[in-house]
C-alpha cells in the first residue's frame, strides 16, 4: 500500500528492549499559575488542556542531564557495557548548546566507545517514531547491532511565563530507549509525513540564525520573540485533519485492525485535544492512554512517559501490541505499530539535582 | 442546527436559548478567545465533519459568520 498521510516504511531485525524516563523532582500545580493569571484564568484554560500538575526542571539542569540519568539506569537494568553500544541518538528542540551536538556530551558522560556513531536531530513532538524509525533502520542496515535513544524536551525554559496560550502546558522529561539487533521475524511499521507551511504556526521566532520577526507576522504582536509562539487553533486543526488519517493507514499498514492493538499512544498535546482524537478515531479509552494531567505535554518525550507511566508493568509482563503516534511543530508527524513483547525495562525515575 | 447551538452555548456558558446567528461573538458575554475558537473547530466537527480554520473562524464577529463559514466549505 501507499499511505497518503507520509512515507509508508517496513522494517525489520531489531527490538525494543528497554525504556527509561527521568523527569525533575519539581512538581508545579495549577496554583503556581493562580498570581498571573487569575484562579478564574487558570480554570479556563486546565479545563481544556487537562493539566493538572508538571515537572519543570531546575535552571542549571537540562534535556541532556534527563536524558544522561535514564541513560545510566537503563543501562544498568540492561547490564549493557556501554562499549557495545554502535550508536546514539539525541532528539530535541532544548539541546544543551547550540554547537556541539549534545549526543557526544552523552557519549562522553556514558563512556560509550568512540567507535560510535552520535548525532542530534531536531525534531519536537514528532520525534519518538522518528527515532526508533531511524535507529531500527540502522540496525537493518548493518550500520549498528546496539542504538541508543536519547529523547527529551524542557520547553519550561523556552515559553514565556506570561503567555496563557503555552505557560500552563507544558513540562519537562527526558528518556533513554534501547533497541537491538534481533531475528527477521521482529518487525516495525512507519508512517513518516511533514509538511513545512505549518512551520510559522509554532516557533521561536528568534535566538537561532534567521529572525522570523521581520516577517511582520501579525499574530506575534505583543509576544517575547525569544519565547515559544503558539497558535493553538492552527495546530489543533493540523492534528485534526492529519492524524486520523495516520492512524488508520498505519492500523491497515501493519495489516492490523484496532481490536488488534492492546494500546494506540498518542503524544499527549492536550487533554481536549485527545479526546477529540479517541472519539474520531473511535478508540476506547481503556485502549488510548492519558497521562497529560501529571506531566503536561513533554514533547517529544510524551510516548515514552506513557510507556514507563502507568502501563509499564504490562509491557514487560505481558508484552503489548502498539500503536505510536506523533504530531506537531514542523508540521512533522510519524507513526509506528511495533509489538512491544521484548521491553525487559520500563521505568520512570526521577532528576535529582546535584 | 439545534446540536451546533447547544454547543456554541456550551463554550460561552450561556443558555442555549441565547445563541442565535446574530449572537455577537465579541459581546459581553463571549470571549471569541482561541480555547473559543479551539473548541468551535473541534464542535463544527462533530456536528458537521466539517474542519473549519482557525484564522478564518478569528474573523467571525457573529454566530451567522460561523454559519456561512461551515455553509461555504459545505458547497465547495
Amino acid at each position: 500500500m501507499k499511505a497518503e498521510s507520509g512515507r509508508n516504511i517496513h522494517v525489520t531485525g531489531s527490538k525494543v528492549v528497554g525504556v527509561v524516563s527521568c523527569v525533575p523532582k519539581k512538581e508545579v500545580r495549577n496554583e503556581y499559575f493562580h498570581s498571573t493569571f487569575t484562579e478564574q484564568g487558570v480554570t479556563d484554560v486546565i479545563k481544556m488542556i487537562g493539566v493538572q500538575t508538571r515537572r519543570w526542571v531546575d535552571d542549571n539542569v537540562s534535556a541532556g542531564d534527563l536524558c544522561l540519568a535514564a541513560g545510566k539506569k537503563l543501562l544498568n537494568d540492561l547490564n549493557w557495557d556501554p562499549s557495545t553500544i554502535d550508536a546514539l541518538i539525541f532528539i530535541s528542540q532544548t539541546p544543551d548548546y547550540r554547537l556541539p551536538s549534545t549526543a557526544l556530551t552523552l557519549q562522553r558522560e556514558m563512556k560509550i566507545s568512540q567507535r560510535c556513531i552520535a548525532f542530534d536531530i531536531n525534531l519536537g513532538c514528532s520525534g519518538y517514531p522518528y527515532a526508533l524509525w531511524l535507529g531500527m533502520t540502522m540496525i537493518q542496515s548493518g550500520a549498528a547491532s546496539r542504538v541508543l535513544l536519547a529523547v527529551g524536551d524542557t520547553i519550561s525554559k523556552i515559553v514565556d511565563p506570561q503567555d496563557r496560550a503555552t505557560a500552563m502546558l507544558f513540562g519537562d522529561a527526558g528518556s533513554m530507549t534501547a533497541i537491538e539487533s534481533a531475528t527477521s521475524e521482529d518487525q516495525a511499521f512507519f508512517i513518516l509525513g511533514s509538511d513545512g507551511k505549518g512551520a510559522n504556526n509554532l516557533i521561536i521566532p528568534k535566538g537561532g540564525f534567521k529572525d522570523y520577526t521581520k516577517a511582520n507576522d501579525a499574530r506575534l504582536k505583543d509576544k517575547n520573540s525569544a519565547c515559544l509562539y503558539m497558535d493553538g487553533g492552527e495546530i489543533f486543526n493540523f492534528t485534526l485533519k492529519t492524524i486520523p488519517t495516520l492512524v488508520n493507514e498505519t492500523i491497515e499498514f501493519a495489516g492490523l485492525t484496532l481490536a488488534s492493538y492492546d494500546y494506540l499512544l498518542f503524544h499527549q498535546a492536550n487533554l481536549f485535544m485527545l479526546k477529540h482524537l479517541a472519539k474520531k478515531i473511535k478508540c476506547p479509552y481503556e485502549k488510548f492512554p492519558i497521562n497529560i494531567n501529571q506531566f503536561g505535554n513533554t514533547s517529544c518525550a510524551s510516548i515514552p512517559l506513557l510507556i514507563t507511566t502507568d502501563l509499564s508493568k504490562n509491557f514487560t509482563k505481558q508484552g503489548a501490541q502498539v500503536g505510536m503516534f506523533g504530531f506537531g511543530v514542523g508540521y512533522s508527524w510519524a507513526s509506528a505499530s511495533i509489538d512491544l513483547s521484548n521491553l525487559k525495562v520500563a521505568e520512570l525515575i526521577e532528576y535529582e539535582s546535584v | 442546527m439545534s446540536e451546533f447551538y447547544e454547543g456554541m452555548a456550551e463554550i460561552f456558558e450561556v443558555n442555549v436559548n441565547q445563541i442565535s446567528s446574530d449572537f455577537d461573538l465579541h459581546g459581553a458575554d463571549a470571549p471569541w478567545d482561541s480555547l473559543a475558537i479551539v473548541s468551535t473547530i473541534a464542535l463544527v466537527d462533530d456536528c458537521f465533519n466539517i474542519m473549519l480554520d482557525g484564522q478564518s473562524l478569528t474573523a467571525c464577529n457573529f454566530v451567522s459568520d460561523i454559519e456561512a463559514l461551515i455553509s461555504s466549505v459545505k458547497s465547495a
